[in-house]
């Protein structure tokens, strides 16, 4: 497993007047090598549950296990160094914590603040760059010569460079063009499938959960209101638009076709699925017209 | 002297940032027909922000004219071209000036020395009008990336100008709150007889125009109605668009073998079409 969450709760400013509860009592599991997704409305505690993840919030109760480390309230600082390591966060917009002269520079100075070589570290970096796409020439620029979506990908590959095994990323393509944002997701599902890196997502695009995720966790005002498969979730639309979340374009299309009496073995996610479906029941005839 | 039916001219336009050898803008040329909404897409770098701000006087062109409402744009004029222009930028936070939000929303009749007495009930109009009355009183900074969009709406909604720039205006926000926003606008626009130029790579926003130019590289290579532009299937991504679902979805389907009768449908089309081809069977 992993990451598993055993009854977690965080309170912002507990034992004050100000004590605001923003994650209660949650529970889900995510196997090795997984791909969760966390959807739910702004302010639904999707942000804080996340920032769980590499104990930057510790729960106020309940357990978080990720692979080998556990996190209860009672944990050391000190004992959670090498889960931050362990945990990669990209959070929203980081190209705006970019910060050294160069691009080699920056994406080498969480390994050396970790204790790598100077060497060591640049070498990685210069790895890492082209892990994102963009090639060694670059390492030498200034990341403020970039355009948004590149500078995004450098942050990115300072996460990476420390290694992690569970990359937890929120709302990594905001802001960027479909162009932009279909290769992030792209470079996302390489690195699982082809480093078996976990990812956690929080997004607001229910197409990109369509098409990658294999877990998805629905919160609302900070509890965990379901949890399961993409087909679990998008299978009641009716339920989802209650909660104020889209329904994938290509689910919405069959639920329609749906109430005009045409039947669907499982609900379609995803352009790909359902032309699976049409495609298995097209009438012959229809082979004339091609 | 402009035609009647056209509120904006743009000829021959350039445009290049410093000593930039690539032009951010090359011989650019079109006309935004009164009351329409014209959606102008390419991707990111193609210029298309260039052009929003080149109509508002806001970069110095190098070569070219644009006018505005009859009004050639120079900078003797740029003050009289920017009283029709109300523009909303991508990033709510750097269009805010006001402490309050309502003070944000007079800001512009401020500028117009509109008289207080008049002032005040146009400001609560329109903060009526975009839904945000009750947050008069509030700091920006304590409002919702949708909030503060349509805060910036009511600002427009106050001064009445002829012509709504959205430059990238619904990119930060979630789908909710883009939706609530275009939704608004298209109101907007019905009431005010407002002409809407909506620079994006929405989809929705684009299909939503009644014509759509493509900028690449800084040149006009496309001028045609939604309908048309969606057809190109998958180079709408080189466009800086997204690909429409129905356009996804016929792109499936003609890898499996099955040819739709037309290049290009809508949901409901696509919905017909397919309803009447399986339930035959």
């Amino acid at each position: 497993m992993a990451i598993a969450f055993e009854h977690v709760t965080y309170t912002y400013q507990a034992g004050t007047p100000m004590a605001h509860t923003a994650v209660e009592d949650v529970s889900f599991q995510v196997p090795d090598h997984g791909y969760l997704a966390i959807i739910g409305h702004t302010g639904s505690g999707k942000s804080t549950l996340i920032q769980q993840l590499n104990a930057l919030y510790k729960p106020s109760a309940g357990t978080i296990h990720v692979d080998d480390f556990t996190v209860t309230p009672e944990t050391t600082n000190a004992a959670l160094k090498p889960l931050r390591q362990h945990v990669g966060m990209v959070f929203q917009f980081p190209e705006s914590q970019l910060f050294e002269e160069t691009i080699r520079q920056d994406i080498a100075f969480g390994p050396k603040n970790f204790g790598m070589s100077e060497a060591d570290a640049n070498a990685l970096a210069d790895e890492m760059l082209t892990t994102v796409g963009l090639d060694a020439s670059y390492a030498d620029r200034s990341p403020f010569e970039l355009s948004g979506g590149q500078m995004r990908r450098v942050a990115i590959a300072g996460v990476l460079a420390m290694k992690p095994q569970v990359l937890v990323l929120d709302e990594p393509t905001a802001g960027l063009d479909p162009q932009g944002r279909q290769a992030m997701m792209e470079l996302f599902e390489r690195l699982h499938r082809e480093q078996g890196l976990t990812i956690v997502l929080v997004t607001h695009q229910m197409e990109d959960v369509a098409q990658y995720a294999e877990q998805v966790a629905v919160m609302r005002e900070g509890k965990l209101i379901k949890f399961g498969t993409p087909t679990d979730v998008f299978a009641d639309p009716d339920w989802l638009r209650a909660n104020q979340l889209d329904v994938p374009r290509a689910a919405q299309f069959a639920q329609q076709l749906r109430q005009r009496g045409l039947t669907w073995d499982t609900l379609p996610l995803t352009a790909d699925q359902l032309a699976d479906q049409i495609a298995a029941r097209w009438p012959a005839k229809g082979a004339d017209h091609v | 002297m402009a035609n009647n039916a056209n509120i904006i001219e743009v000829k021959h336009l350039s445009y290049a940032y410093g000593d930039d050898q690539r032009p951010a803008l090359d011989d650019v040329s079109f006309d935004v027909h009164a009351g329409e909404w014209l959606a102008i897409v390419g991707h990111n770098g193609s210029g298309k922000s260039t052009l929003a701000k080149s109509l508002d006087g806001l970069l110095p062109f190098t070569k070219g004219t644009v006018t505005v409402a009859g009004v050639t744009l120079t900078p003797e004029t740029v003050w009289e071209v920017r009283e029709k222009i109300g523009m909303i930028f991508q990033n709510p936070d750097n269009q805010f000036v006001g402490a309050t939000v309502e003070d944000d929303v007079a800001f512009g009749l401020e500028n117009r020395q509109i008289p207080r007495s008049e002032m005040v009930p146009r400001v609560k109009a329109a903060l009526t009008e975009v839904g945000m009355a009750e947050f008069a009183q509030r700091e920006p900074s304590s409002l919702s990336g949708g909030q503060k969009q349509r805060v910036a709406l009511a600002g427009i909604v106050a001064i009445a100008p002829d012509i709504l720039i959205l430059d990238e205006a619904t990119s930060m926000l979630d789908p909710q709150g883009r939706q609530d926003m275009l939704a608004l606008v298209r109101r907007l626009r019905a009431q005010q007889a407002l002409t809407v130029i909506s620079i994006t790579h929405d989809i929705d926003e684009a299909a939503g125009a009644d014509r759509i130019l493509v900028i690449d590289d800084g040149q006009l290579i496309e001028e045609a109605q939604p309908a048309a532009i969606f057809a190109r299937g998958e180079r709408l991504i080189d466009m800086g668009l997204d690909v429409p679902f129905p356009v996804k979805l016929q792109t499936a389907l003609k890898q499996r073998g099955i040819t739709p009768p037309t290049t290009y449908q809508t949901m409901a089309e696509m919905e017909e079409w397919l309803w009447q081809s399986l339930s035959n069977t």
